[in-house]
């Protein structure tokens, strides 16, 4: 299924691996060390855009009748969502894996050196908040495409899905906004509300997964036509 | 052959004891609790083709779809070779071919049996083998959305071919298809009903009439009628004959295109007939019947 999102969805890939690719760059080599605040701001909106793959292809397989055939060999709904969000989170792989390691050599490249900002912004808010947003996106993107009748465009769940995908990122930056408001945020208070905003997430996708079975019937993964 | 109980029609079972069967006992199935099947019982153990008759909206799919068990159904049991429905086993016995097309996006034709194949647990050699059955080799490498409707059904048929199965589930195989393509799945099918149970949908009654030994009619959710074809008489017989020259022999038959028609009580009336017009002396090119009596299970 990854081939086949990387196909279908290869303007995604492409548009967030490069847009990804290239603002780390010029960010690591024009911003210096604001660099280790600024890029992990923008890396979970380019990885659920270009992760979008993914639910293109479910999207597809549900109107095309693919789905209905696989149900009828004996996949249950729940792989098949598993399916889903098992290739968004390579497809993320594949954007933070090139994004991350090239915009952090050309910031290393620059002289600057490892702060514990840098450490905690890319490696405890970025790379995770990046593949919670890829997770909520899709798992949002399948309940709402297995829920609504087949539309195309801007429109649809895989055109809308972007703009809902980034809200658990929004939000955690929202919350750290809010706790400076009080005074300087000390690393516990941020790391805390870090992992509270990647739990609730991990817990939603969990929950939603799980219960795919009871909350959705087989019907609703049989194309209208 | 035994044909015995029923629930809501006579006649809706047909048994050759193989074993391998399909069995509906009070299904009651349909979509997010709409329900479009009502108490639809049948058994079906002998191997043949059942055409599956019906207007639209009849209930003809979601009969497919809740013996494939894609549909749970809201009361009853499905069984196929005597186990329910729901477990592994009893799906690994049909195929299912859906009304759509059902082709991967983001696939050539080859990789799409690739894909069907390891849904399946066939092998590769099955995908170079369905490739020269259905003729579609030369279409390996090219992608759904570059081929005609016809090309894309042909790929779509060539999966249930992929491995052998008990029970085939075929929805509308041959929409779609030019005459030509069709009349090659048509005996596609014919050979595999020899030894399988298929049960096969189509609109088209005069295929229906060739291709089916057995007719299942659903009407608002209900079977209507389930027998051989050859019990499916019309309320007219009307007798079509072409000749090769026009005869004063023929002046009380009505006229239809190129066909002189007469109504008979039935089609044991027709050599009398042809042989009264041959003693008068009429060429006669072609005898065909000009209504399929199937039309009148739509009424």
């Amino acid at each position: 299924m990854v081939r086949r999102a990387s196909v279908t969805g290869r303007f995604f890939l492409v548009y967030g691996t490069a847009i990804s690719l290239v603002l780390g760059v010029l960010l690591a080599h024009f911003s210096g060390p604001s660099f280790a605040s600024s890029y992990p701001l923008f890396l979970p909106i380019f990885g659920v855009v270009g992760s979008m793959g993914g639910l293109t292809v479910f999207t597809s397989d549900r109107t095309k009748g693919v789905l209905e055939y696989l149900i009828a060999y004996g996949y249950s709904p729940r792989r098949l969502f598993a399916n889903v969000l098992l290739t968004t989170l390579v497809l993320v792989s594949i954007i933070v894996g090139f994004g991350v390691s090239v915009s952090l050599g050309v910031y290393f490249a620059e002289g600057n050196t490892v702060t514990s900002t840098l450490a905690i912004s890319m490696g405890v808010y970025a790379v995770p908040m990046t593949f919670a947003c890829a997770a909520f996106a899709s798992t949002v993107g399948v309940y709402w495409t297995a829920l609504s009748t087949p539309r195309m465009g801007i429109n649809s769940p895989v055109g809308l899905i972007p703009f809902i995908g980034i809200l658990p990122a929004l939000a955690t930056v929202f919350a750290i906004v809010a706790a400076t408001l009080s005074g300087p945020l000390s690393t516990t208070t941020l790391l805390l509300i870090l992992g509270s905003a990647m739990g609730l997430v991990a817990i939603f996708v969990i929950v939603l997964l799980v219960s795919m079975g009871r909350l959705l019937r087989r019907e609703r993964f049989l194309s209208p036509a | 052959m035994s044909v015995g109980s029923v629930t809501n029609v006579p006649d809706s079972s047909v048994s050759a004891g193989n074993g391998v069967g399909v069995e509906c006992r009070s299904v009651t199935s349909g979509y997010l609790g709409s329900r479009v099947l009502h108490q639809i019982s049948f058994r079906i153990t002998e191997p043949s083709i059942y055409v599956v008759l019906g207007p639209n909206g009849a209930g003809k799919t979601t009969l497919f779809r809740t013996l494939a068990g894609i549909l749970r159904p809201y009361e009853g049991e499905v069984y196929i070779g005597g186990e329910p429905i729901d477990r592994q086993s009893s799906r690994d016995r049909l195929h299912y071919l859906t009304h759509m097309d059902g082709l991967p996006d983001g696939l050539s034709v080859r990789e799409a049996l690739d894909f069907f194949a390891r849904a399946e647990g066939a092998q590769s050699r099955d995908v170079e083998r369905v490739l020269d059955q259905l003729e579609i080799r030369d279409l390996g490498a090219k992608f759904p959305s570059q081929l005609s409707a016809g090309q894309r059904k042909r790929v779509s048929i060539a999966r249930v071919f992929l491995r052998e199965r008990s029970i085939y589930l075929l929805d509308e195989p041959t929409a779609n298809l030019d005459p030509k393509v069709a009349r090659e799945i048509r005996e596609l099918i014919l050979k595999l009903s020899h030894e399988k149970i298929v049960l096969y949908s189509s609109h088209n009654l005069f295929e229906a009439r060739e291709i089916g030994r057995y007719v299942l009619v659903i009407k608002s959710g209900q079977i209507s009628r389930f027998d051989r074809i050859e019990n499916v008489r019309g309320s007219r017989y009307v007798l079509g004959i072409r000749v090769l020259q026009p005869s004063p022999a023929l002046a009380a038959y009505d006229h239809e295109g190129e066909y002189y028609l007469r109504e008979l009580s039935g089609p044991e009336e027709v050599p009398a007939v042809l042989r009264e017009l041959m003693a008068q002396g009429v060429e006669v090119r072609e005898a065909r019947e000009m209504e399929n009596p199937l039309e009148d299970l739509f009424t």
